[in-house]
């Protein structure tokens, strides 16, 4: 049994390794100086320096402008999918017509489509209608995946709400209105920012749809990083440091609602905790 | 109409039970409207676009230019064999990822959900990776492997395991390219199958402990058939999102060496917007478009089963 315990410890410092080495590697390279980077064997005593973030700042490129891009992208289509998708949520889970299995199947298979597949017609419809290049033509990109994903988890957090107490509330004489903006809406706030974060996490992740949209006026974070690949040469040091500009908040965020994301990411199948 | 809502209704509203159904209706039907609008603008409509485009020759110049090809890019995908060279990739390296994530994800689970003390700490290290965007993960694992610089490369070089460019050989590449994919992804199956283990009845487990079961017949013939239904779910959760992506390889291989790692939607980008022949690539898109639906499908049979479609 002692013996069984130990391998434990010893196999859980290999999973930590395994999953920290990595981040921990790209923060540390962030800050080395560029001789600590490019040396042949690893630094791992250095004196940290926040000269490659400056760099990413500065000059005629700097990528404020690529994060004002991310930022409006990824927060606009969140604010309206969630806005959408929780009413819709709620209407949903609070009706019962024919087809609604339907409608279910149609809204998932929209959440599931493939980048790749869903790219295309939409290249062609943006190129025709000029939001190719756009801020909001990304903000479209990704209502494409952030509605369908808001509606569905919404539905399944208000179906586990007993629909009897906004029933007492109408036989008070509320509206369905009031009763669910006063009763089933504070009460599934905690889903509401689940939701909210991970269509956050979601679009500012993206890159197949900004790299196919976007143009010089809408190019989000990832874009950058990538444009720092160049034939020639990879700038190592500016490069993990846009890694951890683009990873930080969303490992923040995302790990806020860590007891309600098993019921996100698995679109309501599993409930956590 | 009349069998459209029958959720239930208290003692006191019954006799008025049927304008308020009316009403009922018409209202989750205007809460829906919305977003279903929008919804369909941008799923029905790009659909339909799609099947349009997999029928014509799509030309650029001057705005987009459908012309009438019938079956064409259809015939051309059952017969190209760089395709079907493609799909076979895809296959394998979905396996090989998707399925090491699955025994990791529940190895970890477990050693996860052994612990006393530090549980949630733990976690919220495990996970990190999975909030990660993956096209950084590429840039970051590009890093790791450079042939230069990168310290897994070094590891390898100093401890003789492997001293040639990683992803610029084929085999090597391609396990670089799994194992990123791995290490972000495991998480997301570590998570949901520890969301089964916490709701297991610890009575159950108690019960087969005094009767002196060691801990793996108690893993074998208790824990896992009970924690299978969440273990398929995380199955069909990832591998509906393991078709979706491609930023990885995207960003680290793009395809190469030799076509290595080139899956199906690598070809997809490069039939699109490398050689511009929209039309074709529609085609390989609404082949993968059958794929995910299938298993789409299969997720929501699942979900009635388990009794939580309601």
């Amino acid at each position: 049994m002692n013996g069984g315990r130990i391998g434990g410890k010893v196999l859980l410092a290999v999973v930590l390794l395994w999953t920290i080495v990595p981040l921990l590697w790209m923060l540390m390279s962030s800050l080395k100086p560029q001789e600590d980077i490019t040396s042949t064997t690893p630094v791992l005593a250095f004196t940290p320096t926040l000269e490659h973030y400056k760099a990413l700042f500065s000059g005629g490129n700097s990528i404020g402008s690529y994060a004002v891009n991310s930022i409006l992208a990824a927060g606009i289509s969140t604010l309206i999918a969630v806005g959408l998708g929780t009413l819709a949520g709620y209407g949903l889970a609070r009706s019962n017509f024919r087809g609604k299995d339907h409608v279910a199947f149609w809204i998932i298979s929209t959440r599931m489509a493939p980048i790749a597949a869903a790219v295309l017609p939409l290249f062609v419809i943006f190129r025709a209608t000029h939001l190719l290049g756009t801020t909001w033509g990304l903000i479209v990109a990704y209502l494409s995946f952030n509605l369908p994903f808001a509606i569905w988890i919404m539905n399944a957090f208000f179906a586990d709400l007993p629909p009897s107490l906004e029933e007492a509330a109408l036989v008070d004489g509320a509206s369905r209105w009031t009763a669910f903006r006063k009763i089933a809406l504070p009460l599934v706030l905690p889903g509401v920012a689940t939701t909210a974060i991970l269509c956050l996490v979601f679009s500012w992740n993206d890159y197949a749809f900004a790299s196919t949209f976007s143009g010089p006026d809408s190019q989000t974070l990832p874009i950058a990083a990538s444009q720092l690949v160049t034939q020639t040469e990879i700038d190592w040091g500016q490069l993990t440091a846009i890694g951890t500009i683009v990873v930080a908040p969303m490992i923040v965020i995302g790990l806020i609602v860590r007891r309600w994301l098993v019921t996100g990411l698995t679109l309501g199948a599993v409930t956590g905790e | 109409m009349a069998t459209a809502v029958e959720r239930g209704s208290t003692a006191g509203t019954e006799q008025r039970a049927p304008a308020r159904k009316e009403n009922r209706f018409t209202f989750a039907g205007r809460m829906m409207a919305p977003a279903l609008i929008v919804l369909a603008l941008l799923s029905i409509f790009p659909f339909i676009y799609i099947v349009l485009m997999s029928l014509s020759r799509v030309g650029l110049i001057g705005g987009i230019d459908l012309h009438w090809a019938g079956l064409d890019n259809w015939s051309r995908l059952f017969s190209d064999e760089s395709v079907g060279a493609a799909w076979v990739r895809s296959i394998v390296y979905f396996v090989l990822t998707v399925g090491l994530e699955m025994v990791l994800g529940i190895g970890i689970a477990l050693l996860v959900h052994s612990l006393v003390w530090g549980k949630n700490l733990v976690l919220s290290l495990v996970l990190m990776p999975m909030f990660m965007a993956p096209a950084i993960v590429g840039l970051l694992g590009r890093f790791l492997t450079d042939s230069t610089y990168g310290l897994y490369a070094w590891v390898l070089r100093e401890t003789g395991l492997y001293t040639g460019d990683i992803l610029g050989s084929t085999t090597s590449a391609f396990i670089a390219v799994t194992l990123m994919d791995v290490w972000e992804w495991t998480p997301l199956i570590a998570l949901i199958v520890l969301a089964g283990l916490s709701s297991l009845p610890k009575p159950v487990i108690e019960a087969s402990r005094v009767d002196g079961a060691t801990y793996w017949q108690r893993l074998r013939h208790i824990v896992l058939p009970m924690i299978a239904g969440v273990v398929i779910v995380a199955l069909l959760v990832r591998s509906m999102d393991a078709i979706r992506y491609f930023d990885i390889i995207y960003n680290t291989t793009n395809g190469g060496p030799a076509d290595a790692t080139k899956i199906v939607p690598i070809r997809l980008y490069e039939t699109a917007f490398r050689f511009f022949d929209l039309g074709y690539a529609a085609a390989i898109g609404l082949s993968m478009l059958a794929v995910s639906i299938l298993l789409a499908n299969l997720f929501m049979r699942t979900l009635r089963k388990r009794g939580l479609a309601k």
